[in-house]
């Protein structure tokens, strides 16, 4: 066998490797990644997931090409000889290698950067027309939840189905985490400051909300649950609340 | 070092990481509070509503104080142990009998201020939402004069929702008790201090359904002069906060 056609018969290795993994690869994007997300309750988590799953996909054949390459490496290629092995000769200069390279690396960061900015356009865009405004309030080791207009506060959140609901997020001490697990918001509770996030959530239920940042002795128990109600029996629990100004 | 002893130290050091972080998860998994257990009392049974249906259940009852100080509290030790000026709860490990009603007795003895969350002047999730404060019914307490707070919460992924807060009211007498020598007709020594022979009794009930551990701390700003106050007793297991195991 030539040198020729032993390179041939590298780069044929490395190929069917190569499009094994990215299979796994890309089966595991298509239905492992969706499984392993919680169950989605807002568009923003189903976008979530969704990027999940296409970043995955995209990320499966430039990994699926390194693990190649370390396959055959480590098989094929091993020194096996006694002592240090000699070294290879000088490689100056591959033009068509550093043009796939460029191209194709140029090509995916361009597609991740502009699929980025797209969901954020549209994940800012929710806060613009939210029909009602939550007051979140994070202390240690407690979330409490003011409803707009009303007197009414709670420490579980209860949300009407289907409607664009805007959180305004402070804290009464240190820096918490607001994070609704299954409607895929999250935003930082600074103290003497408010940020926004919103959400529309679309699913019927009791979800899990979570502080993320490390707060104190009790962070591990900082956390509360959202009830997605119908619009009413939204209402009808609203008005059945005493005032707890 | 040949091949086989290679691959055999290195399957050895693997095995020795995994069983330290073994050792140290089990070790955290069963860290148990450091205080005896204060167990319920019965008290006989009594009927309540659950889930919208009267149902009679066990009544028990659980006593405890809160103190300015912690050589107050017995439980830390003599003098008041590692910390005799921090503001304590007499016990953080409460338990009480599962499916049962639960009344809790809160002896205050410390003072207090304003509450930087007035929600938490309410009393919520207790039986009818209400609080009795020497004897008078209550549903809130001036978020501006709050001694302290009882809320407990489920723990994470225990699937329990229980969520009690009650205000506990300050007991005014704390700060005529402060001199070297006060009124000994309204104070009484202890250690090296004194504190209001009377306390504000608080009681409160709810439910507690299947075994589990729930927890809960005060949500008074009591733990000094840190960001928030939520430093030094409020920030260390045994003080200002502990568990109610239901068994």
């Amino acid at each position: 066998m030539t040198p020729n056609d032993n390179h041939k018969n590298n780069l044929r290795q490395i190929f069917w490797i190569w499009l094994v993994i990215t299979a796994i690869g890309v089966a595991v994007g298509i239905y492992g990644t969706p499984w392993l997300m919680p169950t989605a309750a807002s568009n923003t988590m189903h976008l979530s997931i969704l990027t999940m799953v296409v970043f995955t996909v995209a990320a499966a054949p430039v990994a699926a090409l390194v693990y190649a390459v370390v396959i055959v490496a480590l098989t094929k290629w091993r020194y096996r000889g006694e002592g240090i092995p000699p070294d290879g000769p000088p490689i100056r200069g591959n033009n068509p290698a550093t043009s796939v390279w460029l191209v194709v690396s140029t090509l995916l960061t361009v597609f991740l950067l502009v699929w980025g900015l797209a969901l954020l356009a549209v994940d800012n865009g929710a806060e613009s027309k939210s029909e009602m405004t939550i007051d979140v309030t994070g202390q240690q080791w407690v979330w409490t939840f003011g409803y707009a207009g009303t007197q009414v506060h709670s420490h579980d959140l209860y949300l009407p189905v289907d409607t664009d609901v805007k959180f305004e997020v402070t804290s009464k001490d240190v820096v918490h985490g607001f994070w609704i697990v299954q409607m895929g918001i999250k935003v930082n509770a600074n103290p003497s400051a408010i940020t926004t996030t919103a959400v529309t959530p679309n699913r019927l239920g009791t979800f899990d909300i979570r502080c993320t940042e490390i707060c104190g002795l009790n962070h591990a128990f900082m956390v509360t649950r959202v009830h997605v109600l119908t619009k009413k029996n939204f209402e009808h629990w609203l008005a059945s609340q005493p005032a707890t100004n | 070092m040949t091949r086989i002893k290679a691959v055999v130290l290195s399957l050895a050091s693997v095995a020795l990481g995994a069983v330290v972080i073994a050792a140290a998860g089990i070790a955290l998994a069963h860290a148990q509070p450091t205080q005896a257990p204060l167990h319920a009392t019965d008290v006989g049974t009594s009927t309540i509503t659950i889930d919208g249906a009267p149902r009679t259940v066990k009544h028990v009852a659980l006593t405890i104080g809160a103190y300015p100080d912690s050589q107050f509290a017995t439980v830390f030790g003599e003098n008041g142990g590692a910390h005799p000026d921090w503001v304590a709860y007499s016990n953080n490990n409460l338990v009480v009998p599962k499916n049962s009603l639960v009344t809790i007795t809160v002896n205050q003895y410390d003072g207090g201020e304003t509450l930087n969350n007035p929600y938490f002047g309410h009393v919520i999730g207790t039986i009818d939402n209400v609080a009795w404060v020497n004897g008078q019914k209550v549903t809130r307490w001036d978020p501006d004069h709050v001694g302290h707070t009882f809320t407990m919460r489920g723990i994470p992924g225990s699937g329990r929702s229980i969520f009690v807060s009650v205000p506990i009211p300050p007991n005014d007498l704390v700060d005529v008790c402060d001199p070297a020598e006060p009124d000994s007709s309204i104070c009484a020594p202890q250690g090296t201090g004194y504190y209001p022979k009377d306390p504000v009794v608080v009681k409160f009930s709810f439910y507690v359904g299947s075994k589990g551990v729930y927890q809960w701390n005060c949500e008074y700003p009591c733990g000094g002069t840190r960001i928030g106050q939520f430093g030094s007793a409020m920030s260390t297991y045994g003080y200002m906060s502990g568990t109610l195991t239901v068994k």
